[in-house]
């Protein structure tokens, strides 16, 4: 049985239209995994002279046992925050003759092969070959790495659990917070240190060699715990998760109906955005990146070096325009057919598209302006910026958005979500940042910066300027593509 | 504009049966009209007119062509040969039939992150209708809507399949339009409201002579609606009749195998 729910996992992940085509972006998502991959073997094998240096006099394998379960709550949060819960569509498998039991054993236990889980594990072996084997000799190191495999078990376990129970995201992390604050405070104020429980409890685990299984017993507990919920719980109406939605009031918004069509479809969009689980994660994503500058401006190594500055000041200009631009034609795709047919005309379309991220931008703008405080060059990069983003990065994104034929789900989680995203959307980066900074880099070289910053703000003068025909040459483009975004938008994945 | 009032004078004059023939009658015509996918071809129409006024019923086994045909006459797709013209001009990649047509094929005719309210103001909008017409013309629905969709508070998409149907029906019909195709409009709905949909487009047919597409798979209705009936098999035109009490009977021996 299991068996078979595994091959249908499987086909039903192969033959999910696009598996094959998205080729690049799994190259790509692989090529990211690798880095970490390697970034987390480096610092496992580094910890314990960094742990050293942290708390010198301490034996390194001791101070990581004190974090060990502050580290088991934090992943915890984050697993709560950010694990896809395992669906099955149990309606179709509950009229077979199949034995409840081995679809809810499947349901929890899924996870536990997610390769992604056992990341920790590439920082783990590292460090116990570097950190735990010299203080605790060869079995020690093996019955470490025993606990710290089963803890990854338990909160693996449980995080599902919790997130079924509390499906309250908000309410979940403000607890989280609060216990994570308090543990904290009671550490600071040496009244009962979590830290010192830690240290003795996994340094007393790993010295004895069987009590430490115990830590088996835990994930078999989250186990357990998930058995009885859904043997609680019988029906998969009482916990599936859906975004239970109080009352959906209709909003009007009435300073856009001034402007016509272009207005409702603006403020269609705007609905959009509001209304879709990914959409709104990426709003606050913008506003977090609204502070990228912060990072790089006070930092004298990067602002001396034009390249770095002009690429912040585009990117932290257009934020708003960057984020969402890669979607736009492309969110239409589920009511594409209804847009097409209306008495829309594609000018006003277009024009609509294009006046809305011409608004992000200037919004981004306004936004960023603070950062003016960091002096005149600022001033200079982030006015050049806004310039190459309204005048060239606007038509870029509108032009390769006819070139993504790929339907969007907005309704799907948010975090690291590539449903939908195609080599295209790296394609697009050249003209949009590796132009201008290759540019700014060679002029930067004869220590011409400035003529490379006024070819970059005339380049998006001239844009702003022959809007018209350009929006015109976009509009032909998107006639030319009109069947193929029609076929490629009906096509759900 | 000439060619308009000679063919109106022509309507008075000559009888019904010899309409056909004539090119500048059909308000919507397709000619010589193929569409292939991958070298099989779903469609194949030589030539058709539908008149003004006409209500047109498309029925036909699945793979028919009957949603293709749809899709082509709104230039949803893209047809290997040939053209269809709205009112004499190629709909192809152009804009100017959109004002005259309202359409509802399937679920990507609905926006199903507004409210219905919210979904009916944007149609309405989007013709240039004022605040007064909306709040008449949902007035004109009460019937047909059976209390559940207007103030039910929910989003298009979480509304039932026979609720969703409803609402796209009435928003291709809330710009008042010329023409107005439906597919398979009366699968998903409940008995009554299949019956006021039907008491509904007799009404439009015969007080707006509004001129209707229809597919269904329900040979009662379409027969009860339609007063003329094609049925299509792998792409071809099968048949072509007007609707007579013999009709019913005609079809059913037809799709009896």
């Amino acid at each position: 049985m299991y068996k078979t729910l595994f091959r249908h996992y499987w086909l039903q992940t192969v033959r999910s239209p696009g598996y094959y085509k998205n080729v690049v972006v799994n190259i790509f998502v692989g090529l990211m995994a690798l880095y970490f991959l390697v970034v987390f073997v480096m610092l496992g094998l580094l910890l314990p002279k960094m742990l050293q240096e942290i708390l010198p006099g301490n034996d390194p394998a001791v101070t990581f046992n004190g974090i060990i379960i502050y580290a088991v709550i934090a992943l915890l949060m984050i697993r709560y925050l950010m694990q896809p819960l395992s669906r099955l569509n149990l309606h179709s498998y509950q009229v077979l003759p199949v034995r409840r039991s081995a679809l809810v054993n499947y349901l929890v236990l899924k996870p536990l092969l997610n390769p992604l889980n056992y990341i920790l594990l590439c920082l783990t072996i590292p460090f116990s070959i570097t950190g735990v084997y010299p203080a605790y000799g060869t079995m020690g190191a093996f019955r470490f790495l025993f606990i710290i495999l089963f803890l990854i078990w338990f909160n693996t376990l449980l995080a599902p659990l919790l997130k079924r129970q509390f499906n309250n995201i908000l309410f979940g992390t403000i607890l989280f917070l609060l216990i994570a604050g308090g543990l904290a405070a009671l550490e600071y104020f040496k009244i009962f240190s979590l830290f010192l429980l830690s240290q003795n409890l996994l340094g007393f685990l790993i010295e004895t060699p069987f009590i430490c299984s115990s830590v088996m017993l835990l994930s078999l507990l989250a186990f357990m715990l998930n058995k009885r919920f859904f043997a609680r719980n019988y029906y998969p109406e009482s916990f599936e998760v859906k975004s239970k939605r109080s009352k959906a009031g209709s909003q009007r918004f009435t300073f856009m109906e001034r402007f016509g069509k272009t207005g409702e479809i603006i403020a269609l969009e705007i609905k959009l955005v509001l209304r879709h689980k990914r959409t709104k994660s990426t709003l606050f994503t913008a506003l977090f990146f609204l502070l990228y500058g912060l990072i790089f401006y006070p930092n004298p190594i990067y602002n001396q070096n034009p390249g770095w500055l002009l690429f912040v000041a585009i990117f932290v200009t257009g934020t708003g325009m960057l984020m969402f631009g890669q979607w736009i034609i492309n969110w239409d795709g589920s009511h594409f057919d209804f847009l097409m047919t209306r008495d829309i005309d594609t000018h006003t379309y277009i024009r609509a598209n294009y006046t809305l991220m011409l608004a992000l931008c200037i919004v981004s703008f306004i936004a960023t302006t603070p950062y003016f405080l960091f002096g005149k060059q600022i001033i200079l990069y982030h006015l050049v910026a806004f310039l190459y983003n309204a005048g060239v990065n606007i038509y870029v994104y509108l032009f390769g958005a006819t070139l993504n034929t790929k339907r969007l789900e907005l309704s799907r989680g948010s975090s690291m979500n590539m449903q939908g995203v195609s080599y295209k959307n790296f394609l697009v980066m050249i003209p949009l940042l590796v132009i201008p900074i290759t540019l700014i880099t060679l002029f930067g070289l004869i220590n011409a910066t400035h003529i490379a910053l006024a070819i970059i703000a005339l380049i998006g003068l001239a844009g702003i300027l022959f809007r018209e025909p350009l929006l015109r040459v976009i509009e032909k483009q998107f006639l030319r593509r009109k069947y193929a975004l029609c076929s490629g938008f009906r096509k759900k994945e | 504009m000439q060619d308009y009032e000679n063919s109106s004078i022509t309507l008075s004059q000559t009888p019904p049966a010899l309409q056909y023939n004539d090119e500048s009658e059909g308000i919507i015509t397709a000619s010589n009209l193929k569409k292939i996918y991958s070298g099989i071809t779903v469609l194949n129409i030589p030539a058709i007119q539908i008149r003004d006024g006409e209500s047109f019923g498309l029925v036909g086994n699945n793979g028919a062509g009957k949603t293709t045909f749809f899709q082509l006459i709104l230039d949803l797709i893209e047809a290997s040969s040939g053209e269809v013209l709205v009112e004499g001009e190629q709909v192809a990649r152009r804009d100017e039939w959109k004002a005259k047509v309202g359409s509802f094929l399937d679920e990507g005719f609905l926006i199903d992150f507004l409210t219905p309210e919210e979904y009916f103001a944007f149609t309405a909008k989007v013709y240039h209708k004022s605040e007064g017409d909306i709040a008449s013309f949902l007035e004109s629905m009460k019937d047909f809507f059976n209390g559940e969709i207007l103030g039910s508070g929910k989003l298009i998409r979480d509304l039932s399949k026979g609720n969703q149907k409803k609402t796209g029906i009435a928003a291709a019909l809330i710009s008042d339009p010329q023409i107005l195709i439906l597919d398979e409009p009366f699968t998903a709905l409940d008995p009554t409201s299949q019956i006021r949909l039907k008491r509904m487009l007799n009404e439009l047919k015969t007080t707006r002579n509004m001129t209707m597409l229809i597919s269904s798979h329900d040979l009662n209705h379409v027969t009860e609606v339609c007063d003329r009936i094609v049925v299509l098999e792998r792409g071809l035109v099968v048949k072509d009749i007007h609707t007579s009490e013999n009709t019913l009977k005609e079809l059913e021996s037809y799709f009896a195998v």
